[in-house]
Protein backbone atom coordinates (compact mmCIF):
# COMPACT_ATOMS: atom_id res chain seq x y z
CA UNK A 1 0.00 0.00 0.00
CA UNK A 2 1.49 3.48 -1.31
CA UNK A 3 1.17 6.27 1.09
CA UNK A 4 -1.42 9.12 -0.57
CA UNK A 5 0.50 12.42 -0.65
CA UNK A 6 -2.32 13.92 -1.93
CA UNK A 7 -5.28 13.04 0.62
CA UNK A 8 -2.90 12.89 3.27
CA UNK A 9 -0.10 14.41 3.03
CA UNK A 10 3.09 13.29 4.66
CA UNK A 11 4.58 15.33 7.44
CA UNK A 12 7.61 15.82 6.04
CA UNK A 13 6.31 17.21 3.07
CA UNK A 14 5.29 20.06 4.77
CA UNK A 15 8.28 21.85 5.22
CA UNK A 16 8.27 22.25 9.54
CA UNK A 17 11.43 21.27 11.29
CA UNK A 18 11.86 17.86 12.92
CA UNK A 19 13.96 16.76 15.18
CA UNK A 20 14.13 12.81 15.76
CA UNK A 21 15.07 10.43 17.88
CA UNK A 22 15.67 6.90 16.62
CA UNK A 23 15.40 3.69 19.56
CA UNK A 24 15.38 -0.29 19.77
CA UNK A 25 11.73 -0.98 20.22
CA UNK A 26 12.14 -2.09 24.03
CA UNK A 27 10.31 -1.80 27.25
CA UNK A 28 13.04 -0.83 29.19
CA UNK A 29 13.62 2.18 26.61
CA UNK A 30 10.27 3.61 26.86
CA UNK A 31 11.97 5.90 29.67
CA UNK A 32 14.40 7.11 27.35
CA UNK A 33 11.31 8.26 24.69
CA UNK A 34 9.72 10.02 27.24
CA UNK A 35 12.98 11.93 28.47
CA UNK A 36 12.90 12.76 24.23
CA UNK A 37 8.86 13.90 24.44
CA UNK A 38 9.70 16.03 27.36
CA UNK A 39 12.52 18.21 25.81
CA UNK A 40 10.20 18.58 22.27
CA UNK A 41 7.15 19.65 24.22
CA UNK A 42 9.15 21.82 26.45
CA UNK A 43 10.52 23.52 22.81
CA UNK A 44 7.57 23.88 21.43
CA UNK A 45 6.35 25.70 24.45
CA UNK A 46 3.39 22.78 25.82
CA UNK A 47 2.31 23.17 29.21
CA UNK A 48 2.96 20.21 31.96
CA UNK A 49 -0.06 18.74 31.09
CA UNK A 50 -0.14 18.50 27.53
CA UNK A 51 3.30 17.12 27.94
CA UNK A 52 2.18 14.88 30.28
CA UNK A 53 -0.66 13.52 27.40
CA UNK A 54 1.81 13.51 24.61
CA UNK A 55 4.24 11.60 26.72
CA UNK A 56 1.34 9.00 27.52
CA UNK A 57 -0.06 8.67 23.68
CA UNK A 58 3.65 8.19 22.50
CA UNK A 59 4.53 5.66 24.82
CA UNK A 60 1.27 3.89 23.81
CA UNK A 61 2.24 4.18 20.16
CA UNK A 62 5.60 2.98 21.07
CA UNK A 63 4.31 0.28 23.41
CA UNK A 64 2.43 -1.20 20.53
CA UNK A 65 5.29 -1.18 18.17
CA UNK A 66 7.39 -2.72 20.55
CA UNK A 67 5.07 -5.81 21.65
CA UNK A 68 4.19 -6.45 17.87
CA UNK A 69 7.43 -5.81 16.63
CA UNK A 70 8.72 -9.19 14.82
CA UNK A 71 12.11 -7.46 14.22
CA UNK A 72 13.45 -6.27 17.77
CA UNK A 73 16.76 -5.44 15.74
CA UNK A 74 14.71 -2.94 13.59
CA UNK A 75 14.46 0.62 15.72
CA UNK A 76 11.55 2.44 16.40
CA UNK A 77 12.09 5.63 14.72
CA UNK A 78 10.44 8.79 16.31
CA UNK A 79 10.12 12.18 14.54
CA UNK A 80 8.75 15.28 16.06
CA UNK A 81 7.59 17.61 13.24
CA UNK A 82 7.18 21.59 14.42
CA UNK A 83 4.71 23.29 12.46
CA UNK A 84 3.29 26.75 13.47
CA UNK A 85 -0.31 25.38 14.48
CA UNK A 86 0.58 22.03 15.52
CA UNK A 87 3.11 19.77 17.22
CA UNK A 88 3.37 16.33 14.86
CA UNK A 89 4.68 13.23 16.20
CA UNK A 90 5.55 10.83 13.96
CA UNK A 91 6.29 6.73 15.47
CA UNK A 92 7.79 4.33 12.50
CA UNK A 93 8.35 1.24 12.94
CA UNK A 94 8.53 -1.93 10.80
CA UNK A 95 5.60 -4.34 11.81
CA UNK A 96 1.95 -4.41 12.00
CA UNK A 97 -0.33 -2.15 14.32
CA UNK A 98 -1.57 -4.52 17.07
CA UNK A 99 -5.82 -5.39 16.62
CA UNK A 100 -7.10 -5.17 20.44
CA UNK A 101 -9.70 -7.52 19.63
CA UNK A 102 -7.36 -10.40 18.29
CA UNK A 103 -5.51 -10.32 21.62
CA UNK A 104 -5.91 -13.52 23.99
CA UNK A 105 -3.88 -13.53 27.28
CA UNK A 106 -3.39 -13.35 31.20
CA UNK A 107 -2.62 -9.80 30.33
CA UNK A 108 -5.34 -8.86 28.40
CA UNK A 109 -6.49 -5.96 31.05
CA UNK A 110 -3.94 -3.49 29.06
CA UNK A 111 -5.25 -5.02 25.26
CA UNK A 112 -7.00 -2.30 23.71
CA UNK A 113 -6.64 0.45 26.02
CA UNK A 114 -3.69 2.51 23.97
CA UNK A 115 -5.23 3.43 21.09
CA UNK A 116 -8.57 4.88 23.23
CA UNK A 117 -6.15 6.81 25.09
CA UNK A 118 -4.20 8.37 22.45
CA UNK A 119 -7.50 9.12 20.75
CA UNK A 120 -8.83 10.88 24.20
CA UNK A 121 -5.39 12.59 24.80
CA UNK A 122 -4.39 13.72 21.11
CA UNK A 123 -6.17 16.11 18.79
CA UNK A 124 -5.87 14.06 15.93
CA UNK A 125 -4.46 10.33 15.43
CA UNK A 126 -3.53 8.80 12.19
CA UNK A 127 -2.23 5.21 11.62
CA UNK A 128 -0.87 4.19 8.55
CA UNK A 129 0.80 0.98 6.51
CA UNK A 130 3.79 1.76 5.12
CA UNK A 131 5.20 0.03 1.83
CA UNK A 132 8.27 -1.73 3.67
CA UNK A 133 5.98 -3.74 5.96
CA UNK A 134 5.67 -1.48 8.92
CA UNK A 135 3.16 0.88 11.03
CA UNK A 136 3.67 4.54 10.65
CA UNK A 137 1.45 5.91 13.31
CA UNK A 138 1.29 10.35 13.76
CA UNK A 139 -0.18 11.71 16.60
CA UNK A 140 -0.89 15.83 16.47
CA UNK A 141 -1.47 18.37 18.94
CA UNK A 142 -3.26 21.67 17.41
CA UNK A 143 -2.54 25.34 19.11
CA UNK A 144 -4.77 26.24 20.95
CA UNK A 145 -7.16 29.52 19.71
CA UNK B 1 9.73 3.37 39.15
CA UNK B 2 9.95 1.76 43.07
CA UNK B 3 7.77 -0.08 45.06
CA UNK B 4 7.08 -0.30 48.83
CA UNK B 5 4.69 -2.40 50.71
CA UNK B 6 3.55 -2.06 54.06
CA UNK B 7 -0.42 -1.78 55.34
CA UNK B 8 -3.03 0.59 56.31
CA UNK B 9 -5.64 0.24 58.45
CA UNK B 10 -5.01 -3.86 58.13
CA UNK B 11 -4.76 -3.63 54.57
CA UNK B 12 -1.87 -4.05 51.76
CA UNK B 13 -0.36 -0.32 51.06
CA UNK B 14 1.99 -0.22 47.91
CA UNK B 15 3.70 3.15 47.64
CA UNK B 16 4.46 3.96 44.11
CA UNK B 17 7.68 6.06 43.28
CA UNK B 18 8.28 7.44 40.08
CA UNK B 19 7.11 5.81 36.58
CA UNK B 20 4.64 3.45 35.94
CA UNK B 21 4.48 2.31 32.44
CA UNK B 22 5.27 -0.80 29.93
CA UNK B 23 8.45 -1.90 30.94
CA UNK B 24 8.24 -1.31 35.07
CA UNK B 25 4.11 -2.64 35.01
CA UNK B 26 5.52 -6.70 35.56
CA UNK B 27 7.03 -5.11 39.00
CA UNK B 28 4.01 -3.88 40.30
CA UNK B 29 1.48 -6.60 38.63
CA UNK B 30 4.12 -8.93 40.82
CA UNK B 31 3.39 -6.62 44.32
CA UNK B 32 -0.35 -6.99 43.75
CA UNK B 33 -0.51 -10.20 43.30
CA UNK B 34 1.59 -10.59 46.63
CA UNK B 35 -1.05 -8.31 48.36
CA UNK B 36 -3.64 -10.42 47.01
CA UNK B 37 -2.57 -13.70 48.18
CA UNK B 38 -3.78 -12.63 51.88
CA UNK B 39 -7.15 -12.47 50.19
CA UNK B 40 -7.50 -8.71 51.75
CA UNK B 41 -10.84 -6.81 51.54
CA UNK B 42 -9.30 -3.87 49.67
CA UNK B 43 -5.74 -3.19 48.38
CA UNK B 44 -4.65 0.77 48.29
CA UNK B 45 -1.78 2.43 46.20
CA UNK B 46 -0.04 5.54 47.27
CA UNK B 47 0.71 7.62 44.18
CA UNK B 48 1.86 10.52 45.40
CA UNK B 49 5.08 10.27 44.28
CA UNK B 50 3.76 8.38 41.30
CA UNK B 51 5.28 10.59 38.12
CA UNK B 52 3.54 9.16 35.07
CA UNK B 53 1.71 5.76 34.45
CA UNK B 54 0.14 4.43 31.02
CA UNK B 55 -1.68 1.53 29.75
CA UNK B 56 1.36 -0.60 31.08
CA UNK B 57 0.38 0.33 35.10
CA UNK B 58 -3.59 0.55 34.36
CA UNK B 59 -3.55 -2.72 33.33
CA UNK B 60 -2.39 -3.72 36.67
CA UNK B 61 -4.83 -1.58 38.43
CA UNK B 62 -7.84 -2.82 36.31
CA UNK B 63 -7.01 -6.40 37.09
CA UNK B 64 -6.53 -5.73 40.85
CA UNK B 65 -10.51 -4.02 40.61
CA UNK B 66 -11.40 -6.99 38.62
CA UNK B 67 -9.82 -9.34 41.43
CA UNK B 68 -11.39 -7.36 44.49
CA UNK B 69 -15.05 -7.33 43.21
CA UNK B 70 -17.67 -8.52 45.47
CA UNK B 71 -15.22 -7.99 48.31
CA UNK B 72 -13.89 -4.33 48.75
CA UNK B 73 -11.89 -2.11 46.47
CA UNK B 74 -8.51 -1.04 45.14
CA UNK B 75 -7.84 2.77 46.30
CA UNK B 76 -5.49 5.05 45.21
CA UNK B 77 -3.87 7.48 47.39
CA UNK B 78 -3.15 11.42 46.02
CA UNK B 79 -2.31 11.05 42.07
CA UNK B 80 -1.68 14.31 40.70
CA UNK B 81 -3.65 15.62 38.60
CA UNK B 82 -2.16 14.07 35.32
CA UNK B 83 -2.45 10.77 36.61
CA UNK B 84 -5.89 11.58 37.71
CA UNK B 85 -7.10 12.42 34.65
CA UNK B 86 -6.18 9.47 32.87
CA UNK B 87 -7.96 6.91 35.72
CA UNK B 88 -10.61 8.99 34.62
CA UNK B 89 -10.49 8.77 30.85
CA UNK B 90 -10.26 4.90 31.36
CA UNK B 91 -12.94 5.33 33.74
CA UNK B 92 -11.53 3.76 36.82
CA UNK B 93 -12.96 6.01 38.81
CA UNK B 94 -16.81 5.92 37.72
CA UNK B 95 -16.67 1.96 38.95
CA UNK B 96 -17.91 1.16 42.37
CA UNK B 97 -14.66 -0.73 42.57
CA UNK B 98 -12.48 1.95 42.76
CA UNK B 99 -11.70 5.10 45.17
CA UNK B 100 -9.49 7.54 45.22
CA UNK B 101 -8.64 9.53 48.41
CA UNK B 102 -6.62 12.72 49.39
CA UNK B 103 -5.43 11.78 52.56
CA UNK B 104 -4.74 7.87 54.11
CA UNK B 105 -6.94 9.69 57.04
CA UNK B 106 -10.30 9.25 54.74
CA UNK B 107 -9.17 5.88 53.33
CA UNK B 108 -8.53 4.79 56.72
CA UNK B 109 -12.32 5.86 57.46
CA UNK B 110 -13.28 4.37 54.21
CA UNK B 111 -11.89 0.80 55.48
CA UNK B 112 -13.74 1.36 58.60
CA UNK B 113 -16.63 1.66 57.02
CA UNK B 114 -16.00 -1.31 54.74
CA UNK B 115 -15.90 -3.64 57.45
CA UNK B 116 -18.86 -2.07 59.12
Amino acid sequence: MMRDATARPDPSSEGGRCLRFSVQPQAARLAEIRRFVEEVGGEFGLDAGRVFDLKVAVSEACANAVEHSGSAHAPLELCAWFHPDRLVFEIADSGDFRVPQAERGSRADSRGLGLPLMVALMDEVRIRKTPGGGTNVTLSLFTKG
Amino acid sequence: MQLASSQLAQVPLIVIDGECDHGSAEALRAAVEEALSADPLAILLDLENCTYIDSGGISVLLGAVRRLRGRGWLGVLAPNDNVRRLLEIVGLTAGAGFRVFDHRDDASRALEELRG
